[in-house]
């Protein structure tokens, strides 16, 4: 039994067509199930749980990136394989996936391409598409091997699972992180002063690693997924293989 | 209008497959990013700032101009423009711009220096074949014209 998580924002009226449309083709393909709509205290871990111990085999997230990565940093821990239905804008995840945006997403899901995906872990929370920390001072340390520490003070912290993230180089070279290469990646990003307007960063360090301690004198905002909690020391790390998703052939790994 | 900007992640944008040598770039130590510690990596690694420990890639190492290494390197490729401290093992190609500054020995297979480029050490390259060659009585020889070697031995070589 299928079982769809959708989002509120689709509730909107110019999502009615898509939906409907989605929900015509489910029906098709034989694979309609019970629709669950998120609120914003939904408790999404005992929702599928529950549904799980009700005979659920596939749990559907449809949404964007934020609904991805908001089911996903919490249901991480249960075991059941997970599919995606992307709707709308902000979609960057579902291209890493190879999932497209709209009806035809529900083809890949009729197809149930499986694979085992990698999500970072801090401080017993999962985080599906990006950590973000705001410039702050704070001293990072990889695998337990090597320190990393800025001239200038303030650093800048973003570590990368899923969400592409893209480097814009001066010489209008890109430097893209490769999602799901069995390591995460930590861009650093000193700042370097203020401008009229904004802050001036240098350009960014990158770092793939498995392992990372981050620890500040003062406590330093973590922003996971779309949430945001304040932490003195944090350890990110990443759990491999640990959601089963369904993907589409085009998918970027 | 004039809002402090609350610095935030680029916006996700749409993946895109690397299409340039540079886009292979696994690790970069940015300019006034300072590493303590061993270091290393699968990929390729990018020096721009300092390290102060061991340095170690199967792949190219680039050390910018301005970047210091105060330790041990070791790669498979390696091209040097900054300051590096320390002994520097290189599998196969080792390039040394003008503004490159080694004091330490250097291993490789292939060396290529610009001038201007300072080494303080010993440099040993694999694939020398010297056969044929008396190598005992031209040291002899080297040592005689240093003073070093006794005029008696000399006339022996020349019988």
């Amino acid at each position: 039994m299928y079982i769809y998580l959708y989002d509120n924002y689709l509730r909107g009226r110019k999502y009615d067509p898509v939906i409907g449309a989605i929900e015509t083709r489910l029906t098709d393909f034989g694979i309609a199930g019970k629709i669950i709509r998120l609120q914003h205290l939904t408790n999404t871990e005992s929702v599928i749980n529950e549904e799980v111990r009700r005979g659920a085999s596939t749990i559907v997230i449809v949404g964007n990136d934020k609904t991805f990565g908001s089911v996903l940093s919490r249901a991480a821990v249960c075991d059941v394989p997970f599919g995606f239905l992307p709707v709308g804008e902000d979609n960057s995840i579902a291209e890493v996936l190879g999932i497209p945006v709209g009806v035809e997403g529900c083809d890949v899901l009729s197809r149930r391409r499986k694979v085992k995906l990698d999500v970072g872990w801090f401080n017993n929370r999962y985080f599906v598409s990006r950590l973000h920390i705001p410039p702050s001072d704070i001293i990072v340390e990889y695998d337990e091997q090597f320190r990393v520490s800025s001239k200038n003070g303030k650093i800048e912290l973003v570590v990368c699972n899923l969400q592409p993230y893209i480097w814009k180089n001066r010489r209008n070279r890109d430097i893209v992180v490769h999602p799901q290469d069995g390591k995460l990646e930590a861009f650093l990003r000193p700042l370097i002063g203020k401008g009229i307007l904004r802050e001036k960063y240098e350009d960014p360090s990158i770092f793939p690693f498995e392992e990372m301690v981050v620890s500040g004198r003062k406590p330093f905002p973590v922003e996971a997924d779309g949430k945001i909690s304040k932490e003195t020391k944090i350890t990110i790390k990443l759990a491999k293989n640990k959601i089963e998703m369904i993907v589409g052939r085009d998918r970027k790994f | 209008m004039f809002q402090k900007n609350v610095p935030e992640p680029s916006s996700p944008l749409p993946y895109q497959q690397p299409t340039s040598h540079e886009d292979d770039v696994e690790t970069v130590v940015g300019p006034s990013v300072h590493v303590e510690g061993d270091f290393a990596s699968e990929g390729n690694i990018l020096v721009k700032g300092s390290v102060s420990g061991n340095v170690k890639t199967s792949k190219l190492l680039t050390v910018e101009q301005g970047a210091k290494i105060l330790a041990n390197v070791r790669a498979g490729n390696a091209h040097i423009s900054g300051e590096i401290k320390g002994s520097v093992r290189v599998q196969d190609r080792l390039e040394l711009s003008s503004t490159a500054q080694i004091m330490g020995d250097i291993t490789c297979s292939v060396l290529a220096v610009e001038p201007g480029a300072l080494i303080q050490g010993k440099v040993s390259m694999g694939g020398m074949s010297m056969e044929g060659i008396d190598t005992e009585s031209v040291n002899k020889r080297t040592r005689r014209r240093r003073g070093t070697e006794p005029e008696s031995e000399e006339e022996e070589i020349a019988e």
